[in-house]
């Protein structure tokens, strides 16, 4: 018999298990999926077990990355014939929505991979797009003015994905801002981009309630614990400082002429003052227009409100107290 | 190796599904399609044939042979398997990286369907923060530029808040860390620059043609000037998270970060908003450079 290889003992195995009416079991699979080697006719005991030895390792293995790549294996129990499991694709599940791209979709689809490159989630990409290849339609190259560099993202976010869509509780050690160093355990909710920074929100088990995690303050690896399906994730995932700030206020900034330009265009002018330009500008974050404002270096002062004002005075003469090492 | 197993499944998968889906297609136009050589699609062609079902020889996959001599894939007979759908990493990476570059303001409208119709086919993988800020008109005035070959001419304002009217050889919108910036030719600068299309006030498309093609070595090309060491409070942490080539580690109640200084005085700017939380700076050109800037605004706001 041909050898039969790798990529095909996965094809042969979709089939198998996609064709199947019921389920098949580990001894089904061994003994009638090409690419298996099914055990030895008359071979002494030491053998068998050997056999059987390499054939767990080997479908193990392959189960794993089946599921990595993206296909659902169920595990199917059958009380009339006792313990053994036996398992199934269900295809609907399984195959790929035809969402028939267009040529050009397809070119915007590998610009998102090069947003990937070089971090963890570059194979994924690349492979996604293999996928999506197959239903797409076939056009001549479409070139775009567009592209992405590379965000970064290491194995922690990619392994904070996978335990979200398998709901399983991780645990890693965080450098938080406002309780230092630490080890956390959280059953993980949703993933979030934010000016291409990663967060994961989820439920602190220690503190009892969810939590925002930047993932760059994540040290080591990420580490699932305990069963897949653990828990369930709320429909309304709160995003505490994430969100985008309904409470806008106004302040009123004063600019020497040519300076703040980015204030002066996103505010309204309200006058003159001396040498000063007066502009009124909305915020959401206070600590933001403070940053701006201390960052123009004189030009430009807050006239109102009053905090924001201390706050602008308060950090400069910190600053002053920074000595000369 | 694992990795180029699974990539040769998705290969001939996606082979399949494709020829099934467009009918019978010249090898060479599936090479084209999947980026792959014409042996390769014939070896895959070849591997789908001997695919079988459990217990017996029977192909559930078949290709007609004498299509297969013309170099063509001419499909026979599928029974039932198809290309298999995006793994969570997957849907993640392609979603994530489509609405990051559409909340910066830079994705064409090609993608802005294939988004929709991946969210609709995979259910919100991702939630993504922030809002599209660059005004249509200017984001359609570059891109009527980049595509007519015309130079433009930019009204801008540089981080250091210095206002210019530029005239630029306009080559590409590129999305980084999140934001949208114009890979161009500079002509002020006489060098290639990328500029943040949220600091540009107006853009004025030119008769004037494209002189300078794309390079590839565009980015940020700021030299550092030195290495600076900053001690500070976790609190004051978030402000140097962001900094060029940034390396943080803890340390009791503080956090230490060493980073490279291309410009003193924006740096100074960053520190400035965390200045409460700052214990020690290092060299001592930084610490003057924030004393300098805090003196600077002492004078004015009181």
């Amino acid at each position: 018999m041909a050898q039969v290889s790798k990529p095909e003992r996965l094809l042969n195995l979709i089939i198998g298990l996609s064709s199947t009416r019921h389920r098949l079991t580990r001894d089904h699979i061994r003994d009638t999926i090409e690419g298996y080697e099914p055990l030895p006719f008359g071979a002494s005991e030491e053998d068998v077990r050997k056999a059987e030895q390499s054939f767990e390792r080997m479908f193990e293995r392959d189960k794993k990355e089946l599921r990595e790549l993206g296909v659902p294996i169920e595990t199917v129990e059958d009380p009339v014939h006792g313990d053994e499991i036996g398992y199934r694709i269900r295809p609907a599940e399984a195959a790929m929505p035809a969402l028939d791209l267009t040529a050009a979709e397809l070119a915007v689809l590998g610009i998102a991979t090069d947003y990937w490159r070089g971090a963890v989630l570059g194979a994924d990409a690349t492979q996604a797009v293999m996928k999506l290849a197959s239903s797409a339609e076939h056009g001549p190259r479409v070139e775009l003015p567009f592209a992405a560099l590379p965000a970064v993202a290491g194995d922690a976010f990619a392994t904070l994905v996978e335990a979200v869509a398998d709901r399983q509780t991780v645990r890693f050690e965080y450098s938080s801002v406002s309780s230092g160093a630490g080890t956390r355990t959280i059953e993980p909710w949703r993933v979030v981009l934010r000016a291409g920074i990663a967060y994961v929100i989820g439920f602190d088990r220690d503190r009892e309630a969810p939590r925002t995690f930047r993932v760059q303050r994540i040290g080591g690896a990420v580490a699932p614990v305990g069963e897949t399906g653990a828990y369930t994730i709320p429909q309304e995932i709160p995003l505490g400082a994430l969100a985008e700030s309904d409470d806008v206020r106004t302040a009123r900034v004063a600019l020497r002429p040519e300076s703040g330009h980015a204030l002066r265009r996103r505010g309204t002018p309200a006058g003159v003052d001396g040498g000063w330009d007066l502009y009124d500008v909305a915020y959401a974050h206070a600590d933001a227009v403070v940053a701006e404002v201390l960052a123009l270096a004189g030009g430009a002062r807050i006239v109102s409100p009053a905090e924001l004002a201390q706050a602008v005075v308060k950090a400069a003469t910190a600053a002053l107290e920074v000595e000369r090492g | 190796m694992a990795e180029q197993a699974r990539d040769r499944l998705v290969l001939m998968l996606g082979i399949l599904t494709y020829v099934e889906r467009h009918g019978d297609t010249p090898f060479s136009d599936l090479a084209e399609h999947f980026g792959v050589s014409v042996d390769q699609v014939r070896a895959d062609i070849n591997a789908l044939w001997l695919a079988s079902e459990p217990g017996d020889s029977w192909s559930p996959i078949d290709f007609s042979a004498d299509a297969y001599d013309s170099d063509v894939a001419a499909l026979v007979r599928n029974d039932g398997v198809s290309q298999v759908r995006l793994s969570p990493r997957e849907a993640v990476a392609l979603v994530g990286a489509l609405s990051t570059m559409g909340a910066a303001g830079a994705l064409p409208e090609a993608g802005t369907q294939a988004l929709d119709k991946l969210r609709t086919a995979l259910s919100e993988p991702v939630t993504v923060i922030g809002d599209d800020h660059v005004a249509p008109e200017l984001r359609e005035a570059l891109l009527s530029a980049i595509s007519r070959y015309r130079q433009a001419r930019l009204d801008y304002t540089d981080a250091q808040d210095r206002r210019t009217t530029r005239i630029v050889d306009p080559h590409r919108l590129v999305v980084i860390d999140g934001h949208a910036y114009l890979e161009c030719f500079c002509r002020r600068a006489e060098d290639y620059r990328v500029l943040r299309l949220e600091r540009m006030a107006s853009v004025e498309v030119l008769d004037g043609a494209v002189e300078h093609p794309p390079t590839d070595s565009a980015g940020f090309s700021l030299t550092p000037a030195f290495s600076a060491t900053v001690r500070v409070a976790r609190a004051g942490r978030f402000a140097l998270e962001d900094m060029p080539g940034v390396r943080i580690e803890d340390a009791e109640e503080d956090v230490i970060a060493t980073f490279d200084v291309a410009d003193a005085a924006w740096v100074a700017g960053r520190l400035l908003s965390v200045a409460p939380h700052l214990r020690e700076i290092q060299p001592n050109r930084l610490v003057d450079a924030l004393h300098r800037q805090a003196r600077s605004v002492l004078d004015v706001q009181r």
